[in-house]
């Protein structure tokens, strides 16, 4: 909401050097003022200039070159105005100059003369009527200054940033009324001064609403004979100052009420009604209606419309029709005042998609008393401006009263709720400052009857904010609240999230952030089986781009994407890893299931090669040993690892990727990305992987932990070596001396690997390494050796396995 | 008597000094301080001297002792240092063996920061669903269907009752229908609005407040936020409130600070205002509380939000909130 200093000095004095701290005020009491501007800025570029001589345009007879001084130079103007001489004073625009109607001024040639500038007529300027020739500036002025400063031109103009709450601030008389609270002064309204001595409208109207919950109200009047021309200049000015373009003293005239008042009208051609009577009723189904940007609307029954006596001729209170909008012809015009219901408005501008000054005032709630107000300055305005003679009364149809609201407030519940200590008269007078009426009942009550126009106060909370606003929001004592000093137990998925999170970076993995959003056809690029519950996205009604048109069904797409966004600006290793949501769709109307993840992924060098070591790539075994120690840092024992079956997972390499176990219970992978998923996110190295599922491992998680005695007696270390087929899965060794259950074993581990020379092909040779301990005493060597042929005895046994020879 | 004390002296003092490796030195240490050493052999034999002199040469050949001591030390300390160092000197000037820490995003910085201050305020997290009900992202927070209130956020719809949440806030209902008062809650976590430009992204993350209970007031919002802020930016932030419109809070507030970029002179980032809007805030409207079945005349409640990208661009001086999730390591290692 634009308004200017100028336009709100109609209503109130405004001292025009203090416009900073006036903006300030309002923003205090909830009025944000976003930017504060000069109307007349757009002036920037024109200066006070002198025509020195005049020369005919050798190639266009009615033009003439000039040479203009401008103060530091001489410029070369071509100009075609009828009333330039030599020695002339005269605004001169120089390139860069954007007129308020419009247009762009640059620099250019003019049937092939050079013009670097224009000679501009008042009209031209915005600054009055005048377009017949070049504005006359007095002799005495100084070449060079600016216009602005010539003619000292000033209007502060305060953009405003209203909260959806305050329709009745969207106009100048609202801003005004605000700020005389704020200055306790008292607010002029404009004057009309109709005398209805007869009812003659009747003769030539009539009104009929059928559809009253979506029109409780509306009023009309007739002007007749108008005489369509431009509005005089202070109209057209008052409506330039805050931004609105000027078009005849009809239009003008009901968008200046509008901006005054807040009240939209419209005006229709009377003789372009059929049957010379409005009918307010909803749309019939299939009807369509040509709005006045020439737009052709399909309407809904839910629409309302405004009617004459056998069509629409507006969409009530959003557009007027073509079929009865005001022309260059017109001479009599019905004066359209309404009240339309919020929400009817409200849901037909968005369902047609049309934003209007005027649905944009009814759908927050205009003043239902101030209807006949507004539609009486406007009759006035046009039997005055337009020359037009009134038809005397009114036609007033108000078939739902909308009744003023009574509210009781209790002073001590205002002072508990805000912590202050107002008393009656202090909130009195507040209140009273923005003309509520209040009358004291009982010992601690009032009763309030908001005016008219504050749609917005329905209960007493919302008196309350307006005695804390007016009073001043820093004004009020801050406190701090006495609570109990009680704490819950967060949600365990938020410490888990959080170590998670301390863990990895303690690995040396950078948190990422993607978006929730991904490209559908992620799925295709991941491979994922047409099964893949990965499949059942959330789509987005209304997605910005089609890369996040839905929610991502697996944190793996955003992570190939950011490394290969890095992997562009050769930043080729990487260790990432992201702590997210992804959201598994259970059908459109349900909420999908969001479960949490944690995703790592590897690529390029472990470490640099650097003066001490040559570069380490890595592996498979690399985003395993960060699993490993993960699972460990969390205490999850009994984890497994083995071989993913083929075609299980489609976006990692078969044989080269891990499914994750805690006991049977599956929470993750770990593996190396699918050679062809490489290639669909366009990366040309390849990467490691590992997911797991914060819900599911949260669930393996134990809150306490147990001290155990640290061992008193020494250890003895045995190694085994084993040759077994190739294939077999290395931890099945160790998961046989696990079922043992030995307990003189303290821990054991493999420790080497060997395959080829002196090994048989098919055959690889495992090497482990088993500590033994008893807690009880120092073991001796014919025990352990007993126990570890046993276990060796077995392992060859179990496996068809030889021992090295 | 075959040598004087300061014979003794002097012979061992010269040994010493030609002495040239650690053996050596203590090889002659244990030949004049030993138990079967010179010095001792001297001092044992004084009883044969005459008495008139054995108190001065006694005196004299302890304090030899104690020097010769010294410098037995002293020898021994300056040959072990030069044997350290004669075998190799190193490069200390090489780089070290890298060892990598990764980095947390600056979102997750920034959030653990404003947690941490509340929940020393006494508020507890929790936490809700992303995608969510039109009817606790809207409904049950006082913003009716076709009401203007929805346009100061553009939203994702899922369908016509489902929504990708546009706030934080939407935890509120569903925390009040599982607690009765008293209820202090924080929930940070992931919103979303379709807008993408470089002061909005179509996700970012929020951290909302909300405390019910009897006689809490609007001071005592102030007195929180006030807290907060000092603790977030520093004690010498200057705060205002200022009168704003949140359908579910009433009366509603939004809190600036003087801006952190120019202090208040006028500048890019704060529009040349001086101030900085960075918490919404009210005291919750009593309408929110009937949908949920407060009894309205007993609680009084208090509820505030804010993005957690603003307050890591200001504190870190990020013009672009894109750059959060680029996830460029040039970018995310500055934190």
């Amino acid at each position: 909401m634009k308004v200017s200093l100028s336009w709100l000095n109609d209503y109130i004095p405004i001292d025009k050097e203090s416009y900073s701290s006036i903006a300030d005020a309002l923003t205090m009491v909830g009025l944000e003022v976003d930017s504060i501007t000069d109307r007349y800025d757009y002036l920037d570029r024109i200066i006070v200039g002198r025509i020195l001589n005049i020369k005919p345009h050798p190639n266009a007879e009615k033009l003439k070159v000039c040479d203009v001084d401008i103060g530091n130079r001489v410029i070369q103007v071509v100009c075609g105005a009828p009333n330039i001489h030599e020695d002339m004073v005269a605004p001169v625009a120089l390139p860069g100059t954007r007129f308020p109607d419009g247009p762009l001024l640059e620099k250019g040639r003019i049937r092939n003369e050079i013009s670097e500038g224009m000679l501009c007529s008042e009209a031209e300027l915005g600054l009055g009527s005048d377009r017949s020739g070049v504005m006359i500036l007095d002799q005495k002025q100084l070449i060079g200054n600016k216009l602005a400063k010539a003619l000292e031109l000033s209007d502060v103009v305060f953009e405003i940033d209203l909260t959806p709450n305050r329709p009745d601030c969207l106009s100048i008389i609202g801003i005004a009324r605000e700020i005389a609270a704020i200055q306790q002064t008292t607010i002029k309204y404009p004057e009309t001064s109709l005398s209805d001595s007869s009812n003659r409208i009747s003769d030539f109207t009539s009104i009929t609403i059928k559809a009253p919950d979506l029109c409780p109200r509306y009023a009309a009047r007739l002007v007749f004979d108008i005489n369509i021309a431009p509005s005089p200049f202070w109209l057209q000015d008052r409506l330039m100052s805050v931004g609105l373009r000027p078009i005849n003293n009809i239009v003008d005239i009901t968008n200046f009420v509008l901006m005054e008042t807040g009240q939209p009208l419209h005006a229709f051609d009377f003789d372009r009604l059929s049957d010379h009577r409005i009918v307010v009723r909803q749309a019939k189904k299939g009807e369509t209606f040509i709005t006045l940007d020439k737009k052709e609307h399909l309407l809904t029954p839910d629409m309302l419309m405004i009617c004459d006596g056998e069509k629409p001729v507006a969409l009530a209170g959003i557009m007027g029709g073509r079929n009865s909008e005001v022309t260059e012809s017109t001479t009599r015009v019905l004066i359209e005042s309404a009240y339309f219901t919020p929400v009817g408005i409200r849901k037909t501008s968005k369902k047609l998609g049309i934003n209007s000054e005027s649905s944009h005032r009814f759908e927050r709630g205009v003043d239902p008393e101030g209807i006949i107000t507004a539609l009486n300055r406007a009759a006035q305005l046009m039997s005055e401006l337009g020359k037009g003679s009134l038809i005397e009364g009114i036609i007033d149809k108000y078939s739902k009263v909308i009744n003023a609201r009574a509210i009781t407030l209790n002073v001590g519940d205002t002072n508990r709720l805000l912590g202050t200590s107002f008393d009656y008269d202090e909130i009195k007078n507040l209140l009273k400052s923005i003309e509520f009426n209040v009358e004291k009942t009982g010992n601690d009550g009032l009763v309030v009857i908001p005016p008219s126009f504050r749609v917005d106060i329905a209960r007493q909370v919302d008196l309350m904010e307006e005695i804390a606003r007016l009073s001043g929001y820093n004004n009020i004592p801050t406190t701090y609240p006495l609570i109990p000093a009680k704490a819950r137990q967060p949600e365990k998925q938020f410490n888990l999230r959080n170590r998670l999170k301390r863990i990895m970076a303690g690995f040396g993995f950078t948190e990422t952030i993607n978006y929730s959003f991904i490209n559908r056809s992620s799925c295709d690029s991941l491979r994922l089986e047409s099964a893949d519950q990965r499949r059942n996205m959330v789509d987005i009604l209304n997605p910005l781009t089609e890369e996040q048109a839905v929610m991502r069904t697996s944190l793996i797409p955003g992570l190939l994407e950011t490394i290969h966004r890095n992997i562009a600006k050769q930043i080729k290793s990487l260790r990432l890893f992201e702590v997210g949501k992804i959201y598994i769709s259970r059908g459109k109307d349900n909420l999908p299931e969001e479960i949490e993840m944690i995703a790592g992924i590897l690529t390029g060098s472990w470490a640099d090669a650097s003066w001490h070591s040559k570069e380490i790539g890595c592996n498979f075994f690399d985003i395993k040993g960060v699993v490993e120690e993960l699972l460990n840092r969390l205490k999850i024992d009994h984890i497994k690892f083995t071989c993913m079956p083929d075609n299980s997972c489609t976006y990692t390499r078969p044989g080269h990727t891990a499914q994750i176990f805690q006991e049977k219970k599956f929470i993750g992978m770990a593996g190396e990305i699918h050679p062809q998923v490489l290639r669909n996110f366009d990366l040309k190295q390849t990467a490691f992987i590992f997911e797991l599922d914060l819900n599911v491992i949260s669930d393996f998680i134990s809150e306490t932990i147990r001290s155990k005695p640290i061992p008193k007696f020494p250890s003895i270390s045995r190694d085994i070596t084993v040759i077994i087929d190739k294939d077999l899965e290395s931890s099945k060794l160790l998961e046989i001396i696990k079922e043992l259950g030995e307990e003189l074993i303290e821990n054991f581990y493999l420790f080497d690997v060997f395959e080829g020379d002196t090994i048989p092909q098919n055959k690889k040779s495992i090497s482990l390494r088993i500590t033994y301990r008893s807690k009880h005493k120092t073991l001796e060597d014919n025990e352990v050796n007993y126990i570890h042929k046993n276990i060796t005895d077995r392992l060859l046994k179990k496996f068809d396995a030889s021992l090295p020879t | 008597m075959a040598k004087t004390i300061e014979q003794i002296y002097e012979e061992a003092l010269r040994e010493i000094k030609s002495a040239s490796n650690i053996e050596s030195i203590k090889t002659l240490s244990i030949r004049y301080l030993g138990r079967k050493g010179v010095i001792t052999h001297f001092l044992r034999n004084i009883s044969n001297l005459p008495l008139e002199k054995r108190a001065d040469v006694g005196k004299r050949a302890n304090d030899v002792k104690k020097s010769l001591d010294k410098a037995f030390n002293q020898a021994l300390k300056a040959l072990e240092t030069k044997s350290l160092q004669k075998d190799y000197k190193i490069d200390v000037s090489l780089p070290g063996r890298a060892i990598q820490q990764g980095f947390l995003h600056p979102i997750t910085q920034i959030t653990w920061q404003i947690c941490k201050i509340l929940e020393k305020i006494g508020f507890d997290i929790a936490e809700g669903p992303e995608v969510e009900t039109d009817h606790y992202n809207f409904e049950a927070l006082n913003i009716p269907k076709n009401h203007p209130a929805r346009e100061m956020q553009d939203t994702f719809y899922v369908s016509d009752n489902i929504v990708l949440r546009t706030h934080t806030s939407s935890i509120q209902v569903r925390i009040m229908e599982k607690l009765t008062p008293p209820v202090r809650i924080i929930a940070p976590g992931k919103v979303y609005r379709c807008d993408s430009d470089l002061t909005h992204t179509p996700m970012f993350h929020q951290v909302e407040g909300l405390m019910v209970d009897e006689g809490i007031s609007f001071g005592d919002l102030k007195g929180i936020l006030t807290t907060f802020i000092h603790h977030i930016f520093d004690e010498k932030t200057t705060l205002r409130f200022r009168p704003s419109f949140f359908p579910f809070t009433e009366p509603s507030a939004e809190v600036d600070i003087r801006c952190v970029m120019c202090r208040g002179k006028g500048c890019r980032v704060c529009s040349h205002t001086g101030w900085l809007e960075i918490i919404g805030a009210g005291m919750v409207h009593p309408a929110v509380f009937e949908n949920v079945g407060y009894d309205t005349t007993r609680y009084t409640g208090l509820a505030f939000g804010m993005g957690v990208e603003r307050i890591a661009m200001l504190k870190y001086g990020i013009d672009d909130i894109r750059k959060f999730f680029e996830n460029d390591l040039r970018f995310l290692r500055q934190f």
